[in-house]
């Protein structure tokens, strides 16, 4: 009862607090609205890539004639040696070209078989314009994937390949954008507990018979009914604006909130650590946006040198975008995914063991 | 059970407050030193004090939210350190700042401690009810409190420590910053639920105070330097200072009737319409037949009162400023 007391205040301070949920919801919603808006227009990127098909099979002339040119910002051209598509990306009539090499059917139909083995693909690329080259890179590697993990059934070798998804921006852009949407968990996790701890509301009821654990698991239930109302609306609004979501929404759905429950954790730990709200705010922000950035929120991070890649793969937010493209785009279950899961509860449990005892000393302070 | 222990037990029967000197320390600052108060079950007590005196930082530790450095104190003979739960079950507590939800409505702020404090919901929804209605609020139920004026929002951070009915009531400055108008709203009110509850107030109105309280006790720089009822203090300051004072009114004072009043009292001092005199011993009778025969027309005369300031002035020779 006291905790769904707590939970249910904790609920109507935030959402009937105008600039709170505005922030909440609508700055990811603005940023989502404004790359829709970039890559949705008439004048799409139209990058030009040549391939050069060294496998050969049916696989691989499938991946080019029904994968990669059904990317819409693809042009594609097919050459026949490495030679002539090195001297066009000089001359600068290609963006990139792919080898595809030899095996590149076998690895692919292993995937169909359920058999996990590496796809390879060399893809060189004018590294002069870093944004098109990343992009490209991000592209294609979104399209081998999807092209790879699909389920399709083993007649293949009869039918012509039916490639589920067409992989377009807003399918890269979509999960990155809801999991910066659950960042903005962090810095409202904080104010919610400090603002309490700073305006006296904490010491008015730790002089009620109310448990540290009951404000703790009060805070906790508010901040997840909000956040998972967040990441419906945000869901919802990637959908509306394009994002294909080929695998379990309510799958991608788990994932997402397990995030926000460990940025939950994470504003505890800021909570415990700062007195006021104007510590606590601009500390979240120090935390969030650096790792929104590395976690490729915004861009793909396989350009990003490997130290950084390994710092943002400590933290959640990576796992999620790509445990959450994996679900949304290449439709793939919990399985594929366990690794990255299992990541985020552990550290969820973590986390929140973290902030429940440095929350619980700052209480008695 | 030790001999202090039964001791402490029989005296639990009849005091709702004990505190057995009680300390706290901050570093080097010693907030509250030592102190020993006995407050009566349905007593209203006032701790009266400057900023910094140690009031705030002893109802702090009488409510569980603070551990003394030294001492100990029961409340309804539950010990601070031992029974904190027990004894925040049956406290009400109004901090000195004002601690609503401020997006949350009158009605909802109340069912919030409602419900910490287990109450079913109907019970809740009648006490709330009722509350509202006795602080003047039901118009404004439904407003989110962030809307309220300052009294108004005052008045609800009382009534959120009387939702559960406490048996003792902490007021830290319950009046702190309001006009004169909300004050006395608020006194009011305090005043109907005297005998009904133990209440500790804390203030630096002596005012306030002076027309609430059953007892005060005086307290400076951690200690209480006086004890009593308003009577009993400046009762006993009379004693101290052996000085009595009758203030006059009166138009026509002449040099001739002010000397023969120095004459025969200890201090006389005019100033344009006003003659005070102190002396050991007056008549006011007599005061004031002897200035009718000497042809002054008195308008209006007054024994003066020493004042609790003047109580803290004599005892720590420092003022209680307000």
């Amino acid at each position: 009862m006291r905790l769904l007391a707590l939970a249910s205040r904790n609920l109507k301070e935030t959402y009937r607090d105008p600039l709170a949920l505005g922030f909440l919801l609508g700055f990811p919603l603005v940023f989502m609205l404004l790359f829709g808006a970039i890559f949705s227009g008439d004048e799409t990127p139209n990058y030009a890539i040549g391939v050069i098909d060294e496998d050969n099979t049916p696989l691989s002339q499938a991946f080019v004639d029904e994968a990669l040119a059904q990317v819409p910002v693809l042009e594609v051209s097919t050459y026949d040696d490495t030679a002539t598509a090195l001297r066009d990306l000089k001359f600068g009539d290609l963006k990139a070209y792919i080898v595809i090499p030899d095996g590149f059917g076998q690895q692919v139909n292993s995937n169909w078989q359920g058999d996990k083995a590496d796809i390879t693909l060399n893809i060189t690329y004018d590294e002069s314009d870093i944004m098109v080259s990343e992009q490209i890179v991000t592209i294609i590697n979104a399209t081998t994937r999807a092209f790879a993990q699909i389920e399709v059934p083993i007649t293949i070798n009869a039918e012509p390949i039916y490639i589920e998804t067409e992989i377009d921006y807003m399918d890269f852009i979509g999960p990155g954008i809801i999991v910066f949407g659950i960042l903005i968990i962090i810095p409202t996790a904080a104010r919610t507990m400090v603002s309490d701890k700073e305006k006296g509301m904490l010491a008015r009821l730790l002089t009620t018979p109310t448990r540290p654990i009951d404000f703790i698991l009060g805070y906790s239930l508010g901040l997840v009914l909000l956040a998972a109302a967040q990441i419906i609306i945000i869901m919802l609004a990637t959908w509306l604006l394009g994002l294909n979501m080929t695998g379990n929404p309510f799958l991608a759905f788990f994932v997402f909130l397990l995030t926000s429950l460990c940025c939950i954790g994470i504003g505890m730990v800021v909570a415990s650590l700062t007195k006021t709200e104007n510590q606590a705010e601009p500390l979240c922000w120090l935390f969030a946006m650096p790792l929104a950035a590395l976690s490729g929120c915004w861009f793909s991070i396989e350009l990003m040198p490997s130290y950084l890649r390994t710092f943002a793969n400590a933290f959640p937010f990576a796992h999620t975008i790509e445990a959450s493209r994996a679900i949304l785009i290449r439709g793939v279950g919990l399985e594929a995914i366990s690794y990255d899961f299992f990541f985020l509860v552990g550290w969820a449990v973590a986390i929140f063991a973290l902030g429940v005892i440095l929350f619980r000393r700052s209480m008695r302070s | 059970m030790t001999s202090q222990n039964v001791k402490r037990a029989k005296a639990g029967d009849d005091f709702a407050i004990q505190t057995f000197n009680l300390t706290r320390k901050f570093n080097s600052l010693v907030a509250v030193d030592g102190i020993d108060l006995n407050i009566k079950r349905g007593e209203l007590f006032a701790l009266l004090g400057p900023n910094g005196a140690g009031k705030t930082t002893t109802i702090n530790m009488l409510c569980c939210l603070l551990k003394p450095s030294g001492g100990t104190a029961q409340v309804l003979g539950y010990d601070i350190l031992k029974q904190p739960f027990k004894i925040k079950e049956t406290i009400g507590v109004s901090p000195q700042e004002t601690v609503i939800s401020e997006h949350l409505n009158p009605q909802e702020n109340l069912v919030l401690i409602g419900k910490i404090h287990g109450i079913d919901t109907r019970e809740l929804k009648s006490r709330s009810q009722e509350l509202l209605e006795t602080m003047g609020l039901e118009a404004r139920a439904k407003d989110q409190v962030r809307k309220f004026s300052g009294g108004m929002k005052r008045r609800l951070n009382i009534m959120m420590a009387l939702i559960h009915n406490p048996k003792v009531l902490f007021l830290d400055e319950p009046t702190l910053g309001l006009d004169p108008q909300a004050r006395r709203a608020i006194w009011e009110y305090i005043i109907r639920l005297k005998k009904e509850k133990t209440i500790l107030l804390t203030t630096h109105y002596m005012d306030e105070a002076d027309f609430l309280a059953d007892r005060i006790g005086i307290m400076d720089e951690g200690k209480i330097v006086a004890l009593g009822t308003s009577r009993e203090l400046k009762t006993g300051l009379l004693d101290i200072l052996e000085k009595h004072t009758i203030v006059i009114h009166a138009q026509n004072f002449t040099q001739k009737v002010i000397s023969e009043m120095r004459t025969r009292y200890a201090e006389v001092e005019v100033t344009e319409d006003t003659m005070v005199i102190s002396d050991k011993q007056l008549g006011f009778q007599e005061i004031v037949d002897l200035l009718h025969i000497s042809g002054v027309t008195v308008s209006s005369a007054y024994t003066k009162e020493p004042t609790l300031d003047d109580v803290f002035l004599n005892i720590t020779g420092k003022e209680l400023r307000e």
